[in-house]
């Protein structure tokens, strides 16, 4: 199904220059509406939340097709006795949903990310029970599914279930498929 | 853990109250006791300042808090803190964590007071929609505790925490205010 050649995924810091591509799917409420991100409705905006957010982040990286930005990944440290562990977030520009990219971007990421942040013995990733296809993502890359946690947040005003994964300093990273 | 036949506890000598400090010398027995806090963060305590400090100005910290008490005499402590303290969209849970010192294990206390303190919890915070506890895997009496208590018991999260040098699998259990309108 996929004909996109995943050797052109990569990634990289957000850059200003990026404002244009980042707004195609950071302006699509298909792609934030299972993020905590507002969708981006202008120019502007997007541009104050890549030089206010994206860029000072601990650890945020645009996923780039040809080194154009079509998504992101982000990972959020918690601090003092917590930095044992952070948390995984993503996303893909809803015309290239299916292909295996979101995949592809984090396995990528989290041999980087373990690198990057020296206390990190666990990466978490939180999802919504119906999102089978983030779920997917995690699976595939590796994370394992530790179960369901019944209305653990609230998410754009209403209290939610979340399914918890997670990977470990210590797991194996999944063969390339 | 050792059954201890001779001294069984009538568990309507059990109440809870504010910790005072004239509690201090009962505190001191349960906090000095090594068995105590090996699967929590602090270390046991070493000098009687340290009970008084705790009481004077730890205590009150909590979101609520009380003494467990067998005849009026503190005998161990139970309290539950607010996880939007550490997360923003979790105002509407709270996390329960307790402490019983260690001659009074394997009685059913625990489990009799945690029962108590599920109800107090809804009826305390009518917003509250999830009362959860986190237990060191290693820590089964802890997690029958919450079993009998009726918590669910919803995964493990590996190496969740890390503390006294080493990770710590975290068994994580809840009860939703749903929960208990189909519980005793």
């Amino acid at each position: 199904m996929s004909n996109l050649d995943l050797s052109k995924i990569s990634l990289r810091p957000f850059k200003l220059s990026d404002v244009d591509d980042f707004l195609l799917w950071a302006g699509d409420d298909q792609v934030t509406q299972n993020l905590r991100w507002k969708t981006c409705g202008s120019r502007e905006e997007a541009l104050a939340f890549i030089r206010d957010v994206c860029i000072p982040h601990p650890w945020r990286r645009s996923i780039c097709l040809d080194d154009r930005s079509i998504g992101f990944v982000s990972v959020y440290p918690w601090s003092g006795d917590d930095r044992c562990k952070a948390d995984i977030g993503y996303a893909v520009a809803g015309d290239y949903w299916g292909q295996g990219i979101a995949t592809k971007a984090v396995k990528m990421a989290v041999p980087q990310v373990f690198n990057d942040l020296s206390h990190l013995v666990r990466l978490q990733a939180f999802t919504s029970p119906q999102n089978k296809a983030s779920q997917r993502v995690l699976e595939k890359a590796g994370f394992l599914k530790e179960g369901l946690l019944r209305k653990y947040t609230y998410f754009k005003g209403n209290i939610k279930d979340s399914i918890v994964f997670s990977f470990l300093s210590t797991d194996e990273f999944p063969h390339d498929d | 853990m050792e059954r201890d036949r001779e001294e069984s506890v009538d568990l309507a000598q059990i109440s809870l109250r504010p910790l005072q400090l004239s509690d201090v010398d009962d505190l001191m027995v349960w906090t000095t006791d090594e068995k105590v806090p090996k699967f929590c963060t602090w270390e046991p305590y070493s000098s009687k300042d340290q009970g008084i400090d705790f009481i004077q100005n730890k205590a009150c910290e909590f979101l609520w808090s009380r003494a467990i008490c067998l005849h009026d005499r503190a005998i161990g402590f139970i309290l539950m803190t607010s996880c939007s303290a550490t997360d923003q969209s979790r105002e509407k849970s709270v996390e329960l964590g307790y402490v019983l010192g260690s001659k009074y294990w394997s009685k059913g206390i625990m489990t009799y007071v945690v029962k108590q303190v599920k109800k107090v919890a809804f009826r305390e915070f009518p917003h509250l929609e999830r009362l959860e506890a986190l237990v060191d895997a290693e820590n089964v009496g802890s997690q029958r505790v919450l079993e009998k208590a009726g918590f669910h018991r919803e995964g493990v999260l590996r190496k969740y925490l890390f503390f006294k040098g080493k990770s710590r699998d975290m068994v994580i259990f809840s009860v939703l205010s749903t929960d208990l309108n189909h519980q005793d």
